[in-house]
């Protein structure tokens, strides 16, 4: 018969072991072999990009492959595609912190610094795309003795603001929920006598010391940015459709590009989320936090939200007939048929079909397989996005102007050299700092309502 | 993840009893007296607005109302399914509820055989395309490739089809929730959440298409993708606001007053809230991109609404059914207390309603043009703006309160047995519920 | 900061200070599960403390009311951020698109508003995420990196698995005694005592830190001053380009002078005895108006006179003519009419008098006067394909015809429409 004190015992010891556990990736004095090589290649790939940067500033956009009237090609394919993969960190955090569902807290850190990396990368691309990248400040409105200020009606400058409204609600919001952990970070290394990083982790903690009074304002600040990121989240890809959607060109002007933007977001995000949990979980020993019901709820979220792209898809497709417009009609026969029929059924294929598999619970609980079916979510994501923009453009108005397009090596170089600074990134917040959202997660367990002549109300959900 | 669980209080009066025939008897008397006061206030009209016919105006009125009717039935059995799928908690103490109004759908299929037998029969006074002059190439080519789709036959058929998978959707769910009360057996929450997943495919696509034909055809020209999506936004805001003063009467009643507490009322106060930005950001997704592309075979069914008499409807539906609610409900205090969310409630039923209202009223009129020296029909939106007027007139409203008597009909007769599911797995941890 | 040694008594004793201790800051109750500290909590507030505090991994809940927490006000500071913010994105919009620069584009109206709302949004979120985010800390007085508990180790345990409640010993009803006791019987597993530092060493802030954040933000400063300066300077010499090929490009313009070539141009202009394709126009009727050196007197072969001609010809005059001739073809039309009104004359030719110059030329001379105008007239050959000026001649003589017209002229099945 156990007392209170010897199960008091075994909830403390539960709290210290998700301590320890996701302490030890920071803490561990070097880092796993894999992680290593998982560095190199992401360095090696990021290099890439920096000379296909270095390449296109010096010299112009003349070296993508770019063209009249494909204008816009694999430069906003990928700012979409990298934007979109960014949501799902937000929709985590924020989202499902709103629907109570407990299991984000195992994946919500991560999630969170993805999202930052994600919309880090996004950002190259409008403005290396600009041409002469050095002009970009002139985006932000500031008094000029030419009285200029930007031109608030066109939809990129809508971007501009809804990308960087994003880019630091994010940046603030991880921030927020790193703290406490940061200085559980701090208070280890003060015992351990590791001056250096307690200072450092000392001072970014901001000298937290886990005060009610503190935590009070604290829940009430997260749950109001939640409150605020969720519609954010909905607000930037929608921002970013209204690119697209307040053009005259056929498949581009379509009123159903908000919301199944924001859908196929999600998707991306979800399947982006997996493709990095899998492994790492795997590698770092953290299936006891990151656990098959949670890999299995994101699965059905990722068939759900596929699903609603398919809605979309129909319902323009339907549409397209519907309106009678002979361009509207043209535009997606064209994407089906035309120079770029690969591409749609690329996306088809990744985007409608193999979320299917994710209907079988076996599937669902499979790593393996829901890693490379992750894999190919994205990948039909981005062609989504290709045959939206490429397809489109290389078919306008007059058969004189139609083309067709090819990507260079600088084209590819730049997004490859993205993937590396995404990974790059990644794997560094993996190795230094708190992967996991220890507090979050420790008041999610049973345990912290134990004891007491009550216990303590509902959780930290 | 609430830990706290509560049994369903001794005490407790889930039984319907006489509930149902209460509301079915006022349903019917509603229905009786308002449709039949708008048969008269038609039948005594004169034909107007580009109608040969004197029954337009109630014919418009007619399916607008429905579609009211219908939109609270959508958007309940939207929460049903979306329950059983996500394996909800907190709504499982109102869900026999929400059941009940979905279950409502076989009597407003059969309602709206008001509008659909009269369109088969050749009535071409509400919907353009039933019209002959329609048909007229020159004036309508832009028509012409749809009298495939937009055919009263197939129209009709399309009808039935609908009718019949939201009734039978509907049905499912309620009558394997009704065997559990019975069995208490785990397994048929798991059958309904496999269910649920085909089930939400197949209602998305068909709200999408009913909206389509239903609302979006009365401007036949018009289109815009992200119409059904809209449609079902506000149709959950009105589910939602109906839901709370249906639930409110019951406990009004003495049944649940113990399981349904401020906790749940709070929970569909936030539901509301949020259909109501979600509403707000389709309505202005759609307006802001047909705007901004300015391309007239768009824009046309926005600029009888921007200028001349629906310009002040317009103005109001952006303060009332979203600024208002929206500032006020953002407050946790005012989804608490009764007689806020009562208000709001109310309030949200009456501007779901004009938002249809504004859907489908500005084609009512219909102008006359010459071509070729002929008088035709040009249909709905056509002709100079600051010459169109469609007014305000009591069938508007009666023929709606009346169909509003026809869905109470349909609800009251599914409020029989059990007002809770009582063998849920998940009450206890519905009715433990509590809002952070 | 660091830690200090720890104070590991159960009873009030000091221990031997090392380091030199103060002043007794307060004391420090360990629990065991969260439930026990909610109920100590409670009691400690009953017991009528008020300067005192929980500690915890993870907010526990139920403590705030157990503590006697009031709700804080961050909500409200939200909401004017949110509101200061969607007025901001508003004002901001319309001030520079709508009012101090208004620029016509696309035809959209000068305050768009459509078209400023989702900016107005992101202003909206972006202001109400500052207000939550700094509101929060600053309410928190964060950050704050040092506190006199730290100097206990079992305090650095409160991020990891420890349930603490301190009191601060300048609580009124602070008493040695009596508070170690409330808080064992309350159920603490120990209890300790903390005090200030005293050790001045230990109490400033290291000199390299300061140091740091000196130098940190003189760097940060630099890029500000480069700029202050250059505004604020003037140079004779050229801008620095570093990227001499993008400001410079190899390639010529249309003017642009090229010494490759005698007559010193770039543009080489049309090559001679060359005729592009479709550019020939030898049909001299057709595009000049002439029949073998002189004025056409019938309309070319090209074109068909007919009604439809007329009415073509109608809907072109009154696009391109009317607004100086009228559409009556007598001289008076708007533009005239402006200019008589501002106090001056401008009279555009009367074209259907007959003696008038217009009614008196072949049909030749009239579509020349058209193609390459006439004094004051501008030529409209850019504007009016040589097809549509044949249907305006057209026209002209329709004009001139009826607008002498008497009633005589009227066919016999039209005559009782003009009564």
């Amino acid at each position: 018969m156990e007392s209170p004190h010897d199960e008091a015992g075994k909830a403390r010891e539960a709290f210290r072991g998700v301590t320890r556990d996701v302490a030890w990736v920071a803490e561990a004095p070097k880092p796993h072999k894999a992680w290593l090589a998982a560095l190199g290649i992401a360095l090696l790939m990021l290099g890439w990009g920096v000379i296909s940067i270095y390449h296109l500033v010096t010299t112009g956009i003349g070296v993508w492959g770019n063209s009249n009237t494909v204008g816009w090609a694999w430069d906003i394919t990928n700012f979409v595609w990298w934007i979109g993969i960014g949501h799902a960190g937000t929709l985590i955090s924020a989202v499902l912190y709103l629907t109570r569902q407990t299991w984000r807290v195992s994946i919500n850190r991560a999630a969170e610094a993805m999202t930052i990396f994600a919309v880090m990368c996004a950002l190259l691309f409008p403005l290396l795309h600009t041409g002469r990248p050095w002009f970009a400040w002139w985006m932000l409105p500031h008094p000029n003795d030419m009285g200029m200020w930007p031109q608030f009606r066109s939809p990129l400058m809508w971007d501009v603001f809804a990308v960087s409204t994003y880019a630091t609600t994010s940046i603030l919001f991880w921030f927020m929920g790193l703290v406490p952990d940061l200085a559980t970070f701090r208070d280890r290394a003060a015992l351990r006598g590791d001056k250096i990083r307690a200072v450092i982790y000392g001072l970014l903690s901001l000298g937290w010391r886990g005060s009610a009074r503190n935590w009070h304002r604290y829940e009430r600040a997260y749950l109001i940015l939640a409150g605020l990121a969720t519609p954010l989240v909905f607000s930037v890809h929608s921002v970013v459709s209204f690119d697209f959607a307040t053009s005259q060109l056929p498949g581009w002007h379509t009123t159903i590009f908000p919301p199944y933007f924001v859908a196929g977001a999600i998707f991306s995000g979800f399947a982006m989320v997996l493709t990095l949990m899998l492994p790492l979980r795997h590698l770092f020993n953290l299936k006891h936090i990151i656990k098959e019901e949670h890999i299995e709820a994101m699965c059905k979220i990722l068939l759900a939200t596929g699903m609603m792209v398919g809605l979309a898809y129909a319902t323009e497709f339907f549409i397209a007939w519907y309106s009678g417009s002979l361009y509207e009609k043209f535009a997606f026969i064209n994407r089906a048929f035309g120079p770029f029929w690969w591409s749609y059924f690329a996306m088809i294929a990744c985007n409608v079909l193999i979320p299917q598999a994710f209907w079988s619970r076996r599937i669902r609980r499979a790593p393996v397989i829901i890693f490379i079916l992750c894999i190919f979510v994205n990948i039909g994501m981005w062609f989504e996005r290709f045959v939206i923009i490429a397809t489109s453009l290389a078919r306008s108005f007059l058969p004189a102007n139609w083309s067709y397009y090819t990507p260079t090596r600088w084209d590819v170089g730049l997004f490859v050299g993205t993937l590396g600074l995404f990974f790059t990134l990644f794997l560094l917040f993996f190795r230094y700092v708190p992967v996991i959202a220890m507090s979050e997660v420790k008041g999610a367990m049973p345990e912290a309502h134990a004891g007491g002549s009550k216990g303590s109300k509902g959780g930290h959900h | 993840m609430s830990v706290l669980q509560k049994s369903l209080h001794p005490d407790e009066k889930v039984k319907a009893g006489k509930i149902g025939s209460t509301l079915t008897k006022a349903g019917l008397a509603v229905a009786v007296v308002f449709l039949g006061l708008s048969i008269v206030l038609a039948a005594t009209s004169s034909p107007g607005a580009g109608h040969a016919s004197k029954w337009s105006r109630f014919f418009h009125s007619y399916v607008i109302g429905w579609s009211y009717i219908f939109s609270i039935s959508v958007g309940m059995l939207w929460i049903v399914m979306l329950h059983h799928l996500v394996r909800g908690r907190w709504v499982t103490a109102v869900r026999r509820i929400c059941e009940a109004m979905a279950g409502a759908f076989p009597i407003i299929f059969i309602a709206g055989l008001g509008f659909i037998i009269p369109l088969l029969a050749g009535y071409q006074d509400l919907y353009y395309w039933a019209h002959p002059d329609a048909h007229n190439h020159e004036l309508n080519h832009h028509l012409a490739h749809k009298f495939g789709w937009l055919d009263p036959t197939f129209f009709a058929i399309r009808y039935v089809i609908y009718g019949v998978i939201f009734s039978g959707l509907a049905w499912y769910f309620s009558k394997k929730s009704r065997e559990q009360d019975e069995s208490g057996d785990p397994k048929i929450s798991e059958t309904l959440r496999i269910a649920s997943g085909p089930a939400m495919i197949i209602y998305a696509l068909a709200t999408c298409f009913l909206s389509f034909d239903i609302l979006m055809s009365i401007a036949p020209k018009w289109f815009s993708t992200i119409y059904g999506v809209n449609f079902w936004g506000s149709a959950c805001v009105g589910a939602f606001s109906a839901l709370a003063l249906i639930v409110l009467g019951i406990q009004r009643s003495g049944r649940l007053v113990h399981s349904v507490t401020a906790e749940h009322y709070h929970d569909i106060g936030k539901w509301m809230f949020a259909f109501t930005f979600f509403w707000a950001y389709t309505a202005f997704s759609q307006f802001m991109l047909q705007w901004y592309g300015n391309m007239p075979e768009e824009t046309f069914w926005y600029k009888y609404r921007m200028f001349g008499e629906w310009k002040w409807v317009s103005i109001l539906m952006l303060v009332g059914f979203w600024a208002f609610p929206f500032v006020i409900l953002m407050s946790r205090w005012t989804k608490r207390i009764v007689p806020s969310l009562v208000f709001f409630a109310v309030w949200q039923l009456v501007f779901h309603w004009l938002d249809l209202y504004w859907n489908v009223m500005p084609s009512y009129q219909w102008q006359m043009t010459y071509h070729d020296g002929v008088a035709i029909n040009a249909g709905p939106l056509t002709g100079n703006p600051a010459l169109h007027h469609v007014g305000f007139t009591a069938v508007d409203v009666t023929v709606w309160l009346g169909l509003v008597g026809v869905l109470l009909i349909g609800i009251g007769r599914n409020l029989k047995g059990n007002l809770i599911p009582v063998k849920d797995p998940t009450l206890p941890l519905s009715l433990a519920h509590e809002v952070q | 900061m660091s830690n200090a040694h720890d104070h590991h008594e159960d009873d009030q004793t000091q221990g031997p200070a090392t380091y030199g201790d103060g002043e007794l800051y307060g004391v420090l109750a360990e629990y065991d599960t969260p439930g026990e500290l909610i109920d100590a909590a409670r009691k400690v507030r009953d017991a009528g403390y008020t300067d005192f505090d929980c500690y915890s991994p993870f907010p526990v809940h139920g403590i705030d009311e157990a503590m006697g927490i009031k709700r804080t006000i961050l909500p409200l500071i939200v909401f004017g951020g949110g509101c200061a913010g969607l007025l901001g994105g508003i004002f901001l919009q319309w001030w520079m698109n709508a009012y101090n620069w208004p620029w016509n584009i696309a035809g959209k109206p000068a305050w768009s508003i459509p078209a400023n709302v989702p900016i107005a949004f992101e202003a909206t979120i972006l202001f109400a995420v500052f207000a939550s985010f700094f509101g929060m800390w600053i309410l928190n007085k964060l950050p704050q990196v040092w506190h006199p508990f730290f100097r206990s180790d079992r305090f650095a345990r409160v991020t990891d698995d420890a349930f603490v409640l301190g009191i601060e010993a300048r609580d009124r009803h602070f008493d040695r005694e009596a508070t170690v006791k409330l808080l064992k019987d309350a159920g603490a597993i120990d209890v300790e005592n903390v005090y200030y530092e005293t050790d001045p060493a230990r109490k400033q802030m290291p000199k390299w830190i300061t140091a740091f954040i000196v130098a940190s933000t003189a760097f940060a400063l630099i890029p500000f001053a480069i700029a202050a300066k250059a505004r604020n300077s003037h140079s004779n010499k050229p801008h620095i380009h570093i990227f001499a090929d993008m400001d410079f490009q190899p390639k010529y313009k249309s003017d642009q002078a090229m010494d490759l070539f005698a007559d010193g141009r770039a543009n080489r202009g049309q090559i001679d005895g060359t005729v592009a394709r479709g550019h020939l126009n030898a049909d001299d009727v057709l595009f000049r108006g002439l029949n073998g050196g002189e004025w056409a007197l019938e309309f070319p072969k090209a074109v068909e006179v007919n009604e439809a001609l007329a009415k073509r010809g109608q809907e072109r005059f009154n696009i391109y003519c009317a607004p100086c001739h009228g559409y009556d073809g007598r001289g008076n039309g708007s533009i005239p009419q402006r200019v008589a009104a501002g106090g001056g004359a401008w009279a555009a030719q009367d074209l259907v008098k007959p003696a008038g110059s217009a009614v008196q030329m072949p049909n030749g001379q009239l579509f020349n006067t058209i193609s390459n105008g006439f004094n004051t007239m501008p030529g409209y050959a850019a504007q009016i394909t040589p097809a549509d000026r044949w249907a305006i001649v057209l026209y002209v003589r329709a004009l001139q015809r009826s607008q002498n017209a008497s009633q005589t002229d009227v066919p016999a099945d039209k005559q009782d429409s003009i009564r």
